[in-house]
């Protein structure tokens, strides 16, 4: 059992290394990426990979592997900013209904059950295309079904620990219920909630870059995976770099971020 | 060597790190029943599912020798061909040792495939008639999570019988039935060795009915088997204070 | 048994309206004016005249709840209002498109499925083995791929590098292929993890234990035993699927142009017809919703016990 352990912990710290390598990257990459990743050149058009432009340029003369560093940013920023306020609006709701109960959380919890009767991609497509693309909007088109996930849970974990002796003689000692879910049921609650919104940040990653690429993402000229490989898909035959090398990076990064999830989870489940 | 049927040579077995069944010996004849005698977590139901090798157990030490055939060292697949038909099983807890979910009959008729036998109704009707369960052929039709856990004891019982194996593992065997119905699958048991020369090892945490049924008994604590003899010396003459203490537990059965 | 399914019958046709009110709304807040848009893309200058003329004219003007009444009354007739874009019905539009989407879908799941099932159960039954190692890595790469992906992969690989599919698939047989693959293999991917996993959580229970030592065949117990109890399970992962093949035929359908109800609200979404819009979100919400509906039942029939 605990050779298991260790061999789970080890995997843990692994994806973990392999993640924090690449948002160090998304980080830094406005110092990394060797060109300006906006510069057209009307005389450096779909170069192959070089020394100067490694994987290469783009219909616009732009340097690939400067637009992949910068998308780098884009991607992981919003999927992380996204499932960050999903997260938070998700366990405050949750945190509340399970808490007090009663009408408020008959309704939340009634929204939350209609959320969960539309398909999530097939609203964000609508929703996003009908507030005109831009990131804000597929971010938003996302966000709308996301919450409902994680104050699914928060609700369930408080539930089952709102009746716990300490809980009580906490009320007793007279604390308020914010007192309360801020001392005793956040922390506790935390953790199983954390984890599946680290399960949930490829999955976002895969609809913000799918958005981008129906083009109610991103707008050009900004930089982002889905976009690029969008754009560049028409010109595949003469300049196949352009996609090859977004498409790796999206790749890797979504197997990262999977595999991070999936390493915490077993890990977890291991106990 | 070869009078054994069931040979048990100082075996150790565990599901993680530690030994659950401690350095064991022991060896049953055709015909002969022996019961172990444990409390719970004694590993007594662990030496069971060593000796049927069906579940995920290790063997840490010593051997298993089924006839001449040391089974200890087969693998699953090769064990299995001796399942059913040369040891039959009647599990702890028969109403899980069947699939929750198909009707019996369905189930019935996959394990007779199994050992080559065309569905037979009636036999095992009968069967379920001798250990009194009488509309056996309606239960049939039932899926086992529907049925009571009485029941599913005898048709537990039944399936194991009904492949007539030369040696019957029970693993509490009567544990979940009342006194009366326990009593009729101590008879039945009984009427098995008579008339095919079954052996059988049955381990059970109730004396009364090792006394009753064994013709040796052996003791097992802390997966170490402490003493081991024919009936009537351990009821008489017991070596070990446990053992003793076992006994002056028991409340008297009915002889 | 009975009760309880005309209980969640009721509850469904609730959720169905309410679904129907929100995808109003949802177009009804919508920025910008169908009305300019369509304007302008006619290429008539924009007065506020005109605009108002126009506006009136799709009856924009109304007040919310008339228009919703009658936009609803009209879709429980069959009359599911005619296009922003070319003034011809919806319904007849959509319903070409349902037609095209669900053969990909079907085609799609149909390979995930040939696929996943036999490699979830062999993956599960040689737990650790070579086998389970190879299918884990690469259930794990196809779930990890998204399907716009796989689509510019397999287009470039396998129409331009390879030459062996037609580029644009435009409704034939040989056309379905690529954006069949193209959905199946993400699918594929979570299939086979989630068949494995609800494998090996069958083949854990005591009941096979039972069943072994009782001599039953391997391939009896799996089968008609450990798949049997699983299926339950398997269709209610298929039907949660289901939305997600949907958001990613809208994908598949634009990249390939296939003529589905996903490529139509592309085409919407580009010119703001928003008729087309609302018939889409309620035609693919109302098909969710009653999947799950039945495999929720399937699930009750399959395993009695719950």
């Amino acid at each position: 059992m605990k050779k298991k352990k260790a061999k789970l912990r080890k995997r843990v710290i692994i994806a973990v290394v392999f993640a924090a390598i690449l948002v160090l990257i998304a980080t830094f990459s406005g110092v990394l990426a060797p060109n300006d990743p906006y510069a057209t050149n009307s005389e450096l058009i779909r170069q192959a990979p070089s020394a100067a432009y490694l994987f290469g340029t783009d219909n616009l003369g732009r340097c690939v592997f400067s637009r992949v560093l910068i998308g780098a940013r884009t991607t992981i920023a919003s999927t992380f900013f996204l499932v960050a306020v999903s997260f938070l609006i998700g366990i405050v709701v949750g945190m509340l209904c399970g808490f007090y109960g009663g009408i408020v959380d008959d309704i939340l919890m009634r929204i939350a059950d209609l959320m969960l009767a539309f398909p999530q991609m097939v609203v964000a497509i609508a929703v996003a295309g009908i507030l005109g693309g831009g990131l804000g909007g597929a971010m938003i088109a996302l966000g709308i079904t996301m919450w409902t996930s994680f104050a699914r849970l928060a609700r369930s974990h408080t539930l089952s620990i709102k009746n716990e002796p300490y809980i009580t003689a906490a009320r007793l000692q007279g604390k308020s219920g914010l007192q309360i879910m801020m001392t005793h049921i956040m922390p506790n609650i935390l953790e199983p909630v954390l984890i599946n919104a680290l399960t949930q940040i490829g999955t976002t990653m895969i609809g913000i870059s799918g958005l981008s690429f129906l083009g109610l993402g991103v707008v050009a000229p900004q930089a982002e995976w889905g976009s690029m490989i969008s754009e560049a898909r028409a010109y595949i035959q003469i300049a196949p770099w352009a996609v090859l090398f977004p498409a790796a990076a999206t790749v890797i990064t979504i197997v990262v971020f999977n595999y991070l999830g999936d390493a915490v989870m077993e890990y977890r489940n291991a106990e | 060597m070869s009078e054994y049927l069931l040979k048990i040579d100082r075996l150790s077995a565990s599901y993680g790190d530690d030994d659950i069944v401690k350095d064991v010996s022991c060896g049953i004849t055709p015909g002969e029943i022996v019961c172990i005698v444990g409390e719970s977590g004694s590993g007594k139901s662990t030496l069971i599912k060593a000796i049927h090798g069906m579940s995920e157990l290790r063997i840490t030490g010593g051997s298993i020798f089924f006839g001449n055939e040391e089974i200890s060292s087969l693998t699953v697949k090769e064990r299995k061909k001796l399942m059913g038909s040369e040891i039959g099983l009647i599990p702890q807890d028969p109403g899980s040792s069947f699939n929750p979910i198909r009707k019996l009959s369905a189930q019935f008729r996959e394990a007779m495939a199994g050992h080559g036998m065309a569905y037979d109704e009636d036999r095992i009707d009968g069967l379920l008639k001798k250990i009194g369960l009488q509309q056996g052929k309606a239960v049939l039709g039932n899926r086992p999570f529907e049925l009571s856990g009485g029941m599913n004891q005898r048709i537990a019982i039944a399936a194991a019988m009904l492949f007539e194996p030369r040696l019957l593992l029970c693993d509490e065997a009567t544990s979940a039935l009342d006194v009366t119905t326990a009593g009729a699958v101590v008879d039945e048991l009984l009427k098995i060795r008579e008339s095919r020369g079954t052996a059988i090892l049955l381990v059970t945490h109730h004396l009364g009915i090792a006394r009753r049924m064994a013709d040796n008994i052996g003791i097992m604590k802390d997966g170490r088997l402490i003493e081991y003899g024919n009936t009537e010396k351990i009821f008489d003459a017991p070596e070990n204070e446990y053992t003793r203490k076992l006994i002056r537990d028991v409340p008297r059965l009915k002889k | 048994m009975k009760k309880q399914i005309a209980k969640r019958i009721a509850e469904l046709i609730v959720i169905l309206i309410v679904l129907s009110f929100l995808t109003f709304l949802l177009m009804y807040l919508a920025p910008g004016d169908p009305a300019e848009k369509r304007l302008s893309s006619q290429g008539v200058a924009v007065t506020k005249e005109v605009l108002q003329a126009e506006q009136e004219r799709m009856g924009l003007l109304r007040p919310f709840m008339v228009r919703y009444g009658e936009w609803f009354g009209g879709i429980l007739h069959g009359d599911w209002g005619v296009s922003f874009k070319d003034d011809m019905p919806v319904a007849p539009k959509l319903a070409a498109g349902l037609k095209n989407t669900t053969i990909l879908a079907l085609a799609s799941l149909i390979i995930s499925l040939i696929v996943s099932v036999p490699l979830g159960i062999a993956s599960a039954v040689k737990k650790n083995s070579i086998l389970d190692h190879i299918v884990r890595l690469l259930s794990f790469i196809g779930n990890a791929l998204p399907n716009f992906l796989i689509s510019v992969l397999l287009m470039y690989f396998l129409c331009i590098q390879l030459n062996l599919f037609p580029v644009v698939a435009s409704g034939s047989v040989q056309g379905l292929c690529l954006p069949a693959l193209s959905l199946a293999i993400p699918m594929a991917g979570r299939f086979t993890r989630q068949i494995r996993t609800e494998t090996m959580e069958q083949l854990e229970q005591e009941y096979v234990t039972g069943l072994r030592t009782r001599g039953v065949r391997e391939k009896d117990i799996l089968i008609h035993n450990v798949f049997h109890n699983a299926s339950g399970h398997i269709f209610t992962i298929v039907a949660l699927q289901i939305g997600t093949l949907m958001g990613g035929s809208v994908v598949i359908e634009t990249i390939f142009r296939w003529p589905g109800i996903g490529k139509l609200v592309m085409d919407s979404i580009n010119a703001r017809d928003y008729p087309t819009i609302m018939g889409f979100v309620l035609i693919m919400g109302t098909i969710y919703v009653v999947i799950n509906f039945i495999s929720d039942v399937l699930y009750h029939v399959l395993d009695p016990r719950v």
